[in-house]
């Protein structure tokens, strides 16, 4: 065993002075940080509190120096995943239970206050309904035209190669591009979709004048760029179906949608599946289209650009993080929910 | 005196001037002051007009480094900037309806230790116009508490083509529609109460294939346009000007916390001086029905030659007189604002006072602090003043804009002396967003026809009232 290879060391003691002795290090950064925050000025207690976690990381190396390898060599990739991911998880989780804002210098601790504000916050609950809306309507939409456009490029026919890369284009551009092209796509002066509709008509055509209309014009915005995404799933799985069992299906001449049913969709389900989870999930947190195309505007605001305005606009830090972990939380439950659900389908099915 | 000690002299005397011209190198320290501004020709012309003029008295070098932020990202990328401790900037281009919340979170600095200080300044402040000095530099509004100095002043005033105004044909066939004269001079258009402005939105309501000025039109072409967008002040600024004109009133920071919104902001002359906002959009291109209307297109259409008259901010001026880019840049004339004609004949013109003020930071030292007051007191200096107005800025100073030359230097002077007399400002108090972003909402749903002029003010009185008493801003 590898462990019987790692030369000896003396246990060291609590406080045995060495720079391999991290637990002291850490004892003394456990009592140094709070002391730096509460009696230093907010400059100096950052440098004091970073110079006393730099030690912990020090003596912490210098103790697995030749002997953990592996642990070091995944350190870094762990230190930054702490800073960028956990830490801030973790910080913005303690405010959630504070009266804190971002222009402010006070904090009080409020325990669940903000939680229970953002639950029985009849506007929280609008912003909820629209984002459902447009997760059942983007979705649904992207799932549809995403199949059949992985049912047209599953065949082969000429300038395929080309047509494929215009249709994933779209899923390479950012959100930013995508809204202001759609922008100006429906400008009712400039607009081609208010020109082109112009030709037929005699009232000028402004797609974004009521709620259907901004509603759909979201909607064919993010299945514009996300429908290419779910192709691409889909394409992975059509092309794994074993041509065999279509030319046996033609050989018992069985009908066109049932080659589909039996032969088609269990090989895409796990693929499909798939992408539901992940557009859903994107679905849940739509901002950037609806942020330039409507700015909430026509009853579009999403959960999404509601915490947007509470944290950013209004600078209520802690009431938009408690919102921000109601949100994630019903996301990891959807999340579960259908994880569930479609392990217990393949387990039925196997 | 011989020559031997006439040149002794003369070497000493260069000696000693160059002894004291070390000695002030060695003293002179460089000092940059970075300042965020929204990106537009008034905070271009002053960068450009210190580079190329401004000499710091102290004899120190002192460069100004310039953050250019869109205007429409501007609040969000600056309130980070504050908000995160980065303190990056010294100064800033403030908007007026920022100073509250920003000087209560300790960014903003207190200027009255300084001014007193220097009886020079405080005459440069004293002689400017009441209007933008208190909307810029007071907190609480109109207390003596200073916190800022005008960067660029600015009022809403109205653009228009007089191609198509005066042309003939149009002249003729709006007196035989309307039995009036169709505004064409300045002076007919300084007249223009919002009547005639939504007879020449009927009037020039034309489809693609109609006739204008003895042409066809290959476009759809409308008579008239004004700010009615969703998004950050674009309609709230000019249903201010609507709801004071009819005797209305918002809510008042001044009457805290007596003042009250309930029975204020939704009252009588407040709904129908909406309805009457409302009425106008109908002859106003169609992006109004999308709540997309907002100053920037606005200002695209009129530049685009797609409306006749356009009501909006001055700092937009420049680039519709210039031909790069403007299509109507030949033709364009400006006027006051519309206003609503009272019994007695006369007009009331009141709107909200556009523009922002510099702000210094709490964080600056004491050099820097020096070298920003020196830099604004240069600024706000007469000689400069005249220099920014030349290239189309404005002055909030009485006897720069008085000067007779004022008027030559840009069309649109002529409407500023008379304009600033009618401007008032509103909300500088910390709550300002969470009041904007809900009345924008609200007017938003009645612009884009989703809701009637009443509930709309009564939802906004509401929520005013719940916001404000929670604040203790209202009892």
């Amino acid at each position: 065993m590898t462990v019987a290879t790692l030369p000896e060391q003396p246990p060291a003691g609590l406080f045995a002075p060495s720079w391999r002795n991290w637990r002291l290090a850490l004892a003394f950064a456990v009592v140094a940080i709070p002391l730096a925050i509460v009696a230093l000025p907010a400059g100096p207690a950052f440098w004091a509190s970073f110079a006393a976690a730099g030690l912990v990381a020090l003596t912490a190396v210098v103790n697995a120096w030749g002997r953990y390898t592996g642990g070091l060599l995944v350190a870094p990739a762990i230190a930054v995943l702490v800073m960028m991911n956990i830490f801030p998880l973790l910080w913005s989780l303690g405010l959630s239970f504070f009266a804190y804002r971002a222009d402010r210098q006070t904090m009080n601790f409020v325990a669940l206050r903000n939680y229970e504000r953002a639950l029985t916050d009849p506007v929280v609950w609008d912003r909820l309904t629209t984002t459902a809306l447009f997760v059942v309507l983007t979705v649904t939409t992207q799932m549809v035209i995403g199949f059949l456009l992985a049912l047209l490029f599953s065949k082969q026919f000429p300038l395929r190669r080309y047509l494929l890369i215009l249709v994933l284009t779209p899923m390479m551009l950012s959100f930013v591009a995508v809204g202001a092209f759609f922008r100006y796509y429906y400008d009712p002066s400039f607009g081609l979709v208010s020109q082109v509709v112009n030709l037929f008509a005699d009232e000028r055509f402004v797609l974004i004048s009521t709620p259907p209309g901004a509603v759909a014009a979201i909607v064919i915005a993010d299945a514009w760029m996300w429908s290419p995404f779910v192709m691409l799933l889909v394409l992975a799985g059509l092309v794994s179906v074993p041509k065999h069992l279509y030319e046996a299906a033609a050989v018992d001449r069985v009908p066109a949608w049932r080659r589909f049913w039996f032969i088609t969709f269990p090989y895409v389900k796990g693929l499909l599946l798939l992408a539901l989870l992940f557009r859903t999930i994107e679905a849940f947190k739509l901002f950037d289209v609806v942020f330039i195309l409507t700015d909430g505007g026509q009853r579009t605001e999403t959960i999404a650009l509601y915490v947007y305005r509470q944290a950013i606009q209004f600078n209520k830090t802690s009431e938009a993080a408690a919102l921000s972990y109601i949100l994630l939380f019903t996301v990891i439950v959807l999340t579960n929910l259908y994880l569930h659900l479609a392990n217990r389908r393949s387990q039925g099915a196997g | 005196m011989s020559m031997i000690r006439r040149h002794g002299l003369t070497r000493l005397s260069a000696a000693s001037a160059l002894a004291l011209v070390a000695a002030t190198a060695a003293w002179a320290e460089d000092v940059t002051l970075t300042m965020a501004v929204p990106d537009w020709p008034p905070t271009r012309i002053m960068k450009d007009l210190f580079d190329q003029h401004y000499k710091a008295p102290s004899g120190n070098t002192v460069t100004l480094e310039v953050d250019f932020i869109p205007w429409p990202d501007y609040y969000t990328r600056l309130n980070a900037s504050l908000t995160s401790g980065e303190q990056k900037y010294t100064m800033a281009v403030s908007d007026s309806q920022w100073l509250g919340a920003f000087i209560e979170g300790g960014f903003y600095r207190q200027l009255n230790d300084i001014i007193d200080a220097d009886p020079e300044f405080a005459a440069t402040l004293a002689g400017m116009h009441p209007a933008p000095f208190q909307a810029y530099a007071t907190y609480p509004h109109k207390s003596e508490n200073i916190y800022g100095f005008p960067q660029m002043p600015d009022i809403l005033v109205t653009y228009a083509r007089s191609d198509v105004l005066c042309h003939e044909a149009e002249q003729a066939a709006f007196q035989e529609r309307f039995g009036e004269k169709l505004p064409c001079t300045v002076e007919e258009l300084d007249a223009m109460d919002w009547d005639m402005f939504e007879k020449i939105g009927q009037f020039f309501q034309r489809k693609a294939g109609d006739n204008l000025m003895g042409e066809p039109l290959t476009e759809d072409f409308y008579g008239i346009s004004y700010q009615a967008g969703k998004g950050y002040d674009f309609n709230t600024m000019q249903i201010n000007g609507f709801i004071w004109q009819y005797g209305g009133n918002t809510w008042d920071e001044t009457q805290a916390p007596t003042g009250q919104a309930e029975g204020v902001v939704n009252s009588p002359e407040a709904v129908a001086a909406l309805e009457h906002y409302l009425r106008l959009l109908q002859y106003m291109p169609p992006v109004v029905q999308t709540g997309g209307m907002d100053i920037f297109v606005t200002d695209e259409l009129f530049r685009e030659g797609k409306t006749a008259l356009n009501v909006d901010w001055i700092g937009f001026a420049e680039s519709a007189i210039n031909p790069e880019t403007s299509k109507v840049a030949d033709s364009v004339v400006f006027a006051n604002m519309p206003g609503l004609k009272q019994e007695d004949g006369s007009i009331s013109r009141w709107s909200n006072i556009g523009g922002q003020p510099f702000v210094l930071m709490t964080w600056a030292d004491e050099t820097q602090v020096k070298e920003a007051v020196d830099f604004v007191k240069w600024w706000l200096s007469p000689d400069v003043q005249h220099m920014f107005a030349a290239q189309g800025g404005q002055s909030a100073i009485k006897a720069v804009y008085e000067d007779p030359k004022y008027v030559d230097y840009r069309p649109w002077n002529r409407t500023w002396a008379a304009g600033l007399d009618w401007q008032k400002d509103v909300w500088h108090i910390p709550q300002f967003f969470e009041l904007l972003v809900q009345q924008q909402e609200q007017f938003d749903l009645a612009i884009t026809g989703q809701q009637d002029a009443k509930t709309t003010l009564d939802n906004i009185a509401a929520f005013q009232q719940r916001l404000l008493e929670d604040a203790g801003l209202i009892q």
